[in-house]
Parts: structure tokens; sequence; C-alpha cells
């Protein structure tokens, strides 16, 4: 009996021993399902890793460490980082659009990485990741994914119409939507030569920037002192936009979440939506789809927007969790890529950001749809990392969608911007 | 006898202190705290009295800011339009109802759309409201009306939503109507009729007083919901210029976790809480007086 009793005392103190020496880190992703669990086959073999086995591989080699992943839906994310802050409860490691983290830099949430690490994402990644990842000046995060716009076409549609090629400047691709353009007897058009994206503010203001930096403008003074769209370029931005409206190459009620029901000759998109043109045109994928750089104004040029991964200043394990972080996001496999870069290119779908992760998935990102997202890479400026970016890009959404439907001029619609803008950035700067 | 009085007071209120408590710590501490939020630049981020003060500032910004202004007005308009238009439908539907056959198979496919949820609602309505080949304009079709951009179009757009939420909003006031109804003796239409009443004065006359009180128990509580209604309009009118459909409601939401103003979004909300209140006490009074209480008030 006594024998017994020491067993389990030894037992339990061995046990308590090893939970205090444990580490555990909670990583907050905006992932779900096959992103998390992977790929199986019909007889459930894996064949595209998940965050989960990434995160078992290195319990398994660091076995004091545990990682408990959260999924939280994309459009929950960040009332999740807000609200468990309130709470008191906060993860470890979050996956951060770079326009958010701006508040959590103010409000110091995020923890500062080390110093080597910086000095390994300034060299190994792609530039405008690293821009991205940049808040006033100091880099807060490792860059994990970086996305931009390009023009995708309906090849069939194009052929039925004559043309060869797609449009390489804006004035070219109105003339083409125009033309592309197909109308009922009542006047509503049933094929439409260009959709523009719209929902959410990223979806129109994004592509308005990315015309915007066509013409070699800027949305900000460099101390985001102001805004700049009582600019000419900022104007002409807009005018171009609505020419395409007035000229009947589109309408208010046109929609991109057509375009696989080949209703839509042109759109613009970014790189997460390959996976539902392929649903969408299955078989007829390859023949019909046709993707190419963004239609410029005066210089070739793209708005992109990054995500990274960053560490909350609160986490009782900062160290182990960075450590994680350089494993998941900088370490080389004997591959030669990094695991997040083969998470990104293999199950995400998105473009990862690391130098070595570019040239080493060429099925996934040399193929039809990506190459030439990355091949715009060198053309792309990341979207500026201003406070309250989000509600600013609201602003200038309404505002925008105003001038769409005819209800202000572009002059009246940027006018209005730039006064709540403005009011905005002089609370912050 | 006095301390007789005050422990019977005491044991009272022991009685109901488990649902004061209640009442104070999920009602009457986050009104408060809301309220001290709404006097400060709050993100959630930092400790509430760590976020910079602001006094007035948030309520100024929302009193003079177009876009909070116009969201009181489409949810005014909403309001008044919906409400009104719900339950003079509901009413002449339960009065229909209550002398047709089959009734029980009526009730059920007017209360249906209540008992759907909003989401799956918005989502059929959205593919109704389609302009190439949506079921609404096609029937505009056949009479030669053009096509209606039911969702798009920034003149249409809150019309068509308020469309939506009659439709789904009759079915419930026509039950609680038809409750009414049915309580309202018969003696007083006999009597109408003897005295040579036709229909229609017997409806304003007998009738509409004789509910007055579930008038005001669905105007209320119909205004009350219409003020701070968010679904509807948030799944069916993305896609239309925010001006002219987004609600107070969606704006404070937006406000709060789009922007990260919490300070400012409690602002919001209790700017809401005035209007809602006021409204409330301007119905009941209208309405204080009626039914069977208060006629024989006045007759005495």
């Amino acid at each position: 009996m006594k024998k017994a009793f020491l067993v389990a005392l030894v037992l339990m103190m061995v046990l308590s021993v090893i939970s205090l020496g444990s580490t555990k880190l909670v990583w907050a992703v905006h992932w779900s399902d096959f992103q998390v669990d992977g790929i199986f086959d019909e007889e459930e073999n894996l064949t595209v890793k998940g965050v989960q086995q990434y995160v078992d591989q290195y319990m398994k080699e660091n076995p004091t460490v545990e990682i408990e992943i959260q999924p939280v839906p994309f459009d929950d994310y960040l009332k999740r980082i807000l609200i468990s802050h309130t709470a008191g409860q906060y993860s470890d490691i979050y996956n951060l659009y770079s326009l958010w983290a701006v508040q959590l830099v103010d409000s110091y949430i995020l923890d500062a990485p080390p110093p080597a690490l910086i000095e390994t994402v300034r060299k190994d990644f792609v530039p405008v990741s690293v821009q991205g990842s940049t808040i006033e000046g100091k880099i807060w995060g490792v860059p994990m994914e970086i996305s931009n716009y390009a023009l995708i076409y309906n090849k069939k549609l194009f052929a039925e119409a004559g043309y060869q090629h797609p449009p390489k400047t804006w004035d070219e691709l109105i003339d083409m939507a125009v033309d592309l353009t197909k109308r009922n007897e009542d006047g509503t058009i049933h094929q439409y030569g260009f959709a523009f994206l719209s929902g959410w503010d990223s979806a129109v203001v994004h592509p308005y920037l990315s015309m915007l930096y066509s013409l070699e403008g800027r949305l900000f003074t460099d101390d985001f002192s102001r805004s700049l769209l009582d600019s000419p370029e900022a104007l002409l931005a807009l005018e171009k936009q609505l020419e395409l409206f007035k000229r009947g190459g589109t309408d208010t009620a046109g929609s991109v979440w057509a375009f696989p029901t080949g209703r839509v000759a042109m759109m613009i998109m970014a790189p997460w939506y390959e996976s539902s043109l392929k649903l969408g045109f299955r078989d007829d994928y390859e023949e019909t789809v046709g993707v190419a750089p963004f239609p410029y104004l005066t210089t070739p040029a793209n708005c992109g927007y990054t995500w990274f991964i960053g560490v909350d200043r609160n986490s009782r394990h900062k160290e182990e969790a960075w450590k994680f972080i350089q494993w998941m996001t900088i370490e080389l496999t004997e591959e030669g890529t990094t695991r997040m870069g083969e998470l990104m290119a293999r199950n995400i779908g998105s473009i990862p950001t690391h130098h070595a992760d570019l040239d080493e998935f060429p099925d996934e990102l040399n193929d039809l749809y990506t190459s030439v997202f990355v091949q715009e890479l060198e053309n792309t400026i990341s979207e500026p990392n201003v406070a309250q970016g989000q509600e600013i890009k609201v602003v200038l959404m309404r505002e925008i969608i105003e001038a769409w439907h005819g209800r202000k001029t572009p002059q009246q619609a940027l006018s209005a911007a730039k006064r709540e803008i403005d009011q905005i950035l002089r609370e912050f700067y | 006898m006095r301390r007789d009085m005050r422990l019977r007071a005491l044991s009272g209120y022991g009685f109901i202190s488990p649902a004061l408590i209640f009442y104070v710590f999920f009602f009457g501490f986050p009104v408060i705290f809301s309220f001290a939020a709404s006097f400060r630049r709050w993100n959630m981020l930092v400790p509430l009295f760590d976020a910079r003060f602001l006094g007035w500032d948030n309520f100024e910004f929302l009193l003079q800011n177009e876009m909070f202004l116009r969201s009181l007005l489409n949810t005014s308009l909403y309001a008044v339009i919906t409400v009104c238009a719900s339950l003079a439908i509901s009413l002449f539907l339960a009065v229909l109802i209550n002398s047709a056959r089959f009734p029980v198979l009526w009730r059920f496919l007017f209360f249906t759309p209540v008992v759907t949820p909003s989401v799956a609602i918005g989502t059929i309505w959205n593919y109704l409201y389609r302009p190439n080949n949506g079921l609404l304009n096609q029937i505009l079709g056949w009479f030669g009306i053009r096509p209606v951009y039911w969702l798009t179009d920034g003149n249409v757009v809150l019309f068509s939503v308020m469309l939506v939420a009659i439709w789904a909003g009759i079915g419930g006031s026509m039950l609680i109507f038809t409750a009414a109804l049915k309580n309202i003796p018969n003696d007083y239409y006999d009597a109408a009729k003897i005295d040579g009443a036709g229909i229609f004065r017997r409806f304003f006359s007998i009738t509409i007083p004789l509910i007055q009180p579930t008038l005001l128990f669905l105007m209320a509580t119909g205004m009350i919901g219409a003020w701070q209604v968010f679904d509807l309009p948030f799944i069916m009118g993305r896609n239309a210029p925010a001006m002219s459909i987004m609600t107070v409601s969606w704006y404070i939401y937006e406000t709060a976790f789009g922007s990260m103003r919490m300070g400012r979004a409690s602002a919001g909300a209790f700017l809401l809480f005035i209007i809602i209140f006021v409204i409330t006490l301007l119905i009941l009074r209208a309405f204080r007086k009626g039914g069977y209480e208060g006629f024989a008030e006045k007759e005495t």
C-alpha cells in the first residue's frame, strides 16, 4: 500500500515537472477545413499538408512545446482579437492583415521581432511583402502571403468578338469592354464586357489604387498628414473608371461572380479566386480563362496587400513563439523551400513571400493563373499602412460607389472622401 | 409594526435579488460601461480608462456626420413605412381570414416567413430581385415595364428591402390581431348592425377602438424592432450605395468592428436608445386609452 502510494506520488511529481516545463502556444489562424486539416484522397491518405501537419511535426521535434490552432473565420478574425483582448485572453501568434496591424502596433499589442529575424526578413523576402509588414518604419512580423491584382478575361468571348489579345492599357480595356457588352431588348446587359469587383472595401479600393499608382499618383503624403485625393491623378483614375459606365461597358448591376457562368468578358481579380474558376469552368477552364497584367494608365502598376505572422506582446512564451515562426517561415527544408511557402503554394493557393519559395513551386506558381500575379510582383506597390486604414478605405469605397452610381461627380466624391479622411488623419498624425 | 413592515420589505427584496443581480450584471453594468466608453476614443485593445478622453466629441461627430445622419433618415423611413404598412396589412388579413374558409391554412402560409431565418429570406429575395432573370423583373416585363435594379439602384434599394421586411413581418402581427379580434364580443357588432352601421362603420367604430391595446403593443414593439434593424439591409444592400441603405445599427456595427471605434459606436448606440425611448413614449401616450378598460372609464 505504502509502495503504491509512493509510486503514485513520484509519478505525479514527474508529470507536474513535465507540464511545468512544457510550453503551450495558441495560434489563431484565419484558415479552416482542408487548409487546417490537410487534403486527403478517397483512401484517406494525406496528399497535401495542412497547418495541423506542420504543427504536429514541430511538436514532434520539440516535445516540450504544445501548439493549439484556433481557426477563426476571416470575417470574425479582427473582432476576435478585439474581444479577446477586452476579455484578457490572448493568442500567442496571429496571422495579420497589415492594415489591422497598424492599430495593434499603436495599441502596443504586437511584440517586436528579434533583430536577427528582422534582418533575415529584409534580405530573404519579396520587397513588397516587407513593405507590407513595415509599420512606422519597423518590421513587425514575417510576411507569409502577398496578393495583388490582374485582369482575368474569357478567351472564348474574346475569340467570338475577334480579339486575339487582352488589353494592355486601360483605354484599350474600355474600348474592348464596350464592344464585348451585349444587351437584352429591354436594355439590361446579359453579357458584360467588364464587371467591377465590389461588396467590401478592398474590392473597390485596391483596383482604384492600382489605377492611381499606374498614373504615378499616391494616396497620402509621406508623413500621412493628408490625403492626395485632390491630385489630378486621383481624379483621373476615378474618371477613367466612370468612362466604362458612361460608354456602356458595364453597369452597377454587373457582378464578377457571374464570370464562371460565361457572362462576363473581363474582370479585375486577386490570386485567391483560382479554385472558384476551376470549379466553375471545370474541363473548359484552360480553354476559357486568360490572365493578363492589370491594364495600366501610364505605367504598369498594381496594388498589393500583405499578411504577416506576428506575436502578441502579452504572450508568456514570446521566445518560443518566435522560434516556431522562424521554423515555419524562414528555415528552409531539404527541398529548399519554407514550410509556410509550401502551405501557401500547395494548400492555401496564395503567393508565398520568401524568395526561395517563388522558384520552387512550378506547378502551383507558374500555372496559367498564378504565374501572371507572380510576374506582376515587380510592379506591385503595397497599400499604405496608415492608422485607421480600414476606416479610410470604407470612406473611400463609399464615395467611389456614389460616383459609380452617378449620384456624385468624381470631383464631389473625392472631395467628400478627402474631407473625411483628412479629419481621420489629423486625429492620428 | 414598523419593524414588521421593514422585515417584509427586506424579504421581498431578498426574493427578487437573484433577478435583480442578473439585471444589474447583464444589463445595468454593460449600459453604464457603454455610456462611459462613448466619451472615449476606445478601440477595445487597451483598457477603457487608458483610452483618450474625448468628452462629447463622439456625439458631436455623429450629429454632424453625413453617413450617420443618412442612416438615421434611412432607418426612420424604414421604421415608419414597414411598421405602418405591416400593421395595416396584417389587420386587414386578420379580419379577412377570420371569416374565410380554411383559416388555419391561410394563417400557416402567412406565418411561415416569420419562422424563416432572415439570412434565408434575404438570400432568396436576392435571387427574386435579380435584374436579368429575377422573377420580379420578368413579371414587370409581361406588362412592358422596364427592368428595375432593385438592389443596386440607390433610389429603389431601401424600398426593395422594406417590401421584404413587410412580407416577412405580417404573419406575426396577423396572429396577434386574430386573437384580439376573437376577444371582441359579437354583441357589439349585432347591436351596431341593428342600428344600421355598415361594414366600414363597424370596423372603425368598434373593431379599431377595442383592439387599441393590441395596436399599442404591436406598434411599440414593431417600432423598437424596426429602429434596430440590421439583418435584411446588411444581407441585401451590400452592393447599393451605402447612403441609400445603411441603417443605424449597421453603421454602429461597422464603426465598432470595422473602424475599431468602440467609443463612437457606443455613442451611436446611446443616440439610438434615446430615439427609440422617445418614440415609445409617444406611442404609449397616443394609444394610452382604448380597449374595454378605456371605454369603461369613459362611460363612468
